[in-house]
């Protein structure tokens, strides 16, 4: 007799496990989670929500006189043995239920108290020894009164958001630990794939070619002279956005504190550690803002760059012209026209979700040297590209891609190096493409 | 493609699985050790390598196993990834056949259980996409999967590799442009 093995085994293209046991804990272990949603919403449904929808809901509006007002103080020990105090005002109040007197100290909830007493003891002074006040008192116990009604959105929002998102987590686990149980991977894919297929129809041009990526924004822009204009997926241009959304969002952090800042000194008071913070914060403010301007210059300095090509979507074998056009005023040293394959891969790091790019085969299309634009003429010239006969043909799927592209590499004179990356999409050879013919 | 593009027969395997170690089976209401299964799978190309649009037929047996501790079998045609990236899965066919039903004369299948060995067939038409790829951080790997359900609950899978497609092997060269 021999125990169960709670894990799957792996002996080289074989396996063998026991994935009920693997479906079982992850739907305890979400269970557990959804619980504990479930018990911490309960918990904060009665103390939060529940006497907020009580106090607008059921209790009685009344007339009241004030009769006593001081401080309460609030307690709070923490494990230390340390002390932490809050303050509110504790008014007591006179009312009148079906012809009874009754005094009551008002209740409020713990986000009305003050932690500190010389607010507190300002807010009593709003309150008049004697005069008249509404008030609304709990019919199920006539000494609970309050002064005030409404909603604390915030708090229920605040409530809510925890155990709402254990709750949804917990749900999400369990839906997919019944779909997994008892079920193979094939049989998973095959039988919620299909869900999926039908909620959203594939792009027609990935029909009879799984995986392969659409091609429809790369077909779409007709060229000058060649067939189609390849569209471009400049790092500079994300750089720039970057660069311009860091210093957008940095600056106004800095703003904000300046204006707190500001707002201190002039009331008199000067907060050494803000001040202290601002320095910093402003220089890489302003460092952020330059950079920006800069990546902006060279962008705009440098000149856009337009790639033709005679076919697309690529297939392996087949030749292609393709035009380059760069615009501007900048010399170059050097311009490379490449084509490139490159792998792409998405995987889970701790808590961490990476991708890691590589570059896996490169081949130089042709070389420029010391290239010297005419005014108001943008360089251009027109290649050869040869695609390799048993080239790989593109491939996206959620973690994994492979993709080919044509990149222009250049090193102007006194600019930094330029990089302009045009994807292409590669299909398998001796296919039959969706845009005619076979290939 | 250049020459670090090219071929490479040496790398790829036939992985047919015909041998079998002794395999953990447990069963939670009783206890049994299990005979060691052993699948092998024959493809209707003896270099298993196939073009898109190509018919994949192939023929697995199943043997070294007690027929009353079966109770599923699955079998289908997959591609799946390796390599860095986590794992992404497509299946182009599947089939399972629940044994315990059959012999209730519920279904019918092609899979015949003899005394101590079941065996089947399978076949259906590749497409066109995705070929099989052997790149540096993500590569592409078709399979037949053999999957057998024991009463136990255990799952016993096998894998037998083939090619779809002829892509060369990648090798990094020795200097890339970045």
């Amino acid at each position: 007799m021999r125990l169960p093995t709670f894990f799957s085994k792996k002996r080289g293209n074989r396996r063998t496990g026991l994935p009920v046991w693997g479906s079982l804990g992850e739907g305890i272990y979400h269970t557990v989670l959804l619980m504990a949603g479930l018990i911490i919403g309960v918990l904060m449904l009665a103390g939060v929500a529940v006497p907020e929808w009580r106090i607008n809901n059921q209790f009685i509006e009344v007339d009241g006189r004030l009769i006593g007002k001081g401080l309460a103080r609030h307690t709070l020990r923490d494990v230390f043995g340390g002390a932490k105090y809050s303050w509110r005002p504790a008014l007591l109040v006179q009312y009148e239920v079906e012809g009874e007197n009754v005094e009551s100290w008002n209740t409020v909830h713990s986000s009305e108290t003050s932690e500190t007493r010389a607010f507190a003891l300002h807010e009593l002074d709003d309150w008049e020894l004697g005069g008249q006040l509404r008030c609304w008192y709990d019919p199920a116990d006539i000494k609970t009164v309050v002064l005030k009604q409404g909603y604390s959105w915030w708090l229920w929002l605040l409530a809510l958001l925890l155990p709402g998102a254990l709750v949804a987590f917990g749900i999400t686990g369990l839906l997919q630990s019944l779909q997994s149980w008892g079920r193979s991977e094939e049989r998973q894919a095959v039988q919620f794939g299909r869900i999926f297929e039908t909620l959203g129809s594939p792009p027609p041009e990935t029909v009879g070619f799984p995986t392969i990526p659409a091609c429809d924004n790369l077909v779409n822009s007709p060229g000058t002279m060649l067939r189609f204009r390849l569209p471009t997926e400049s790092p500079e241009a994300w750089s720039l956005i970057g660069t311009g959304l860091f210093s957008g969002l940095w600056n106004v952090v800095v703003i904000l504190l300046a204006v707190n800042v500001g707002f201190d000194i002039a009331g008199g008071r000067a907060n050494l550690w803000l001040l202290g913070l601002l320095a910093p914060f402003t220089i890489v403010g302003l460092a952020s803002v330059a950079l920006f301007f800069r990546q902006l210059f060279l962008i705009t300095a440098i000149g856009p760059t337009h790639v033709e090509i005679s076919g697309h979507p690529l297939h392996p074998g087949n030749q292609y012209q393709v035009l380059l056009s760069q615009a501007g005023s900048v010399s170059f040293r050097k311009l490379e026209l490449f084509l490139e394959l490159e792998e792409q891969a998405t995987f889970r790091q701790g808590t961490d979700v990476r991708t890691e790019r590589q570059v896996v085969w490169q081949s130089l299309i042709r070389r420029w040297n010391n290239v010297e634009p005419l005014p108001g003429t943008p360089f251009e010239a027109e290649v050869q590209l040869q695609l390799p006969s048993k080239a790989m043909h593109s491939f996206s799927t959620t973690h994994n891609t492979v993709s080919w592209r044509l990149v222009l590499r250049g090193v102007p004179e006194r600019w930094p190096a330029l990089v302009r990356v045009f994807p292409v999409v590669v299909f398998p050879a001796e296919s039959v493409s969706t845009y005619g013919g076979k290939l | 493609m250049g020459e670090n593009y090219s071929p490479d027969t040496d790398v790829r395997k036939n992985v047919m699985m015909t041998e079998s170690k002794r395999m953990d089976q447990n069963t939670l209401g009783s206890y049994r050790i299990q005979p060691n299964p052993r699948i092998s799978v024959t493809f209707n190309r003896e270099n298993i390598q196939y073009s898109g649009g190509d018919q994949l037929r192939s023929h697995y047996i199943v043997e070294g196993i007690e027929s009353q501790s079966i109770s599923a079998v699955e079998r289908s045609v997959v591609w799946y990834t390796e390599g860095k990236g986590e794992e992404d899965l497509g299946v182009v066919f599947f089939e399972r056949i629940q044994l315990d039903r059959r012999r209730d004369g519920t279904q019918a299948s092609s899979t015949s259980l003899i005394a101590d060995h079941l065996t089947g067939a399978l076949a259906t038409d590749l497409p066109h996409s995705p070929l099989s790829y052997e790149g540096i951080i993500v590569k592409i790997r078709w399979c037949v999967r053999i999957r057998i359900f024991f009463r136990s609950g255990r799952d016993f899978v096998s894998e037998h590799i083939f090619f779809l497609g002829s892509v060369p092997v990648v090798r990094l060269p020795a200097k890339i442009e970045k």
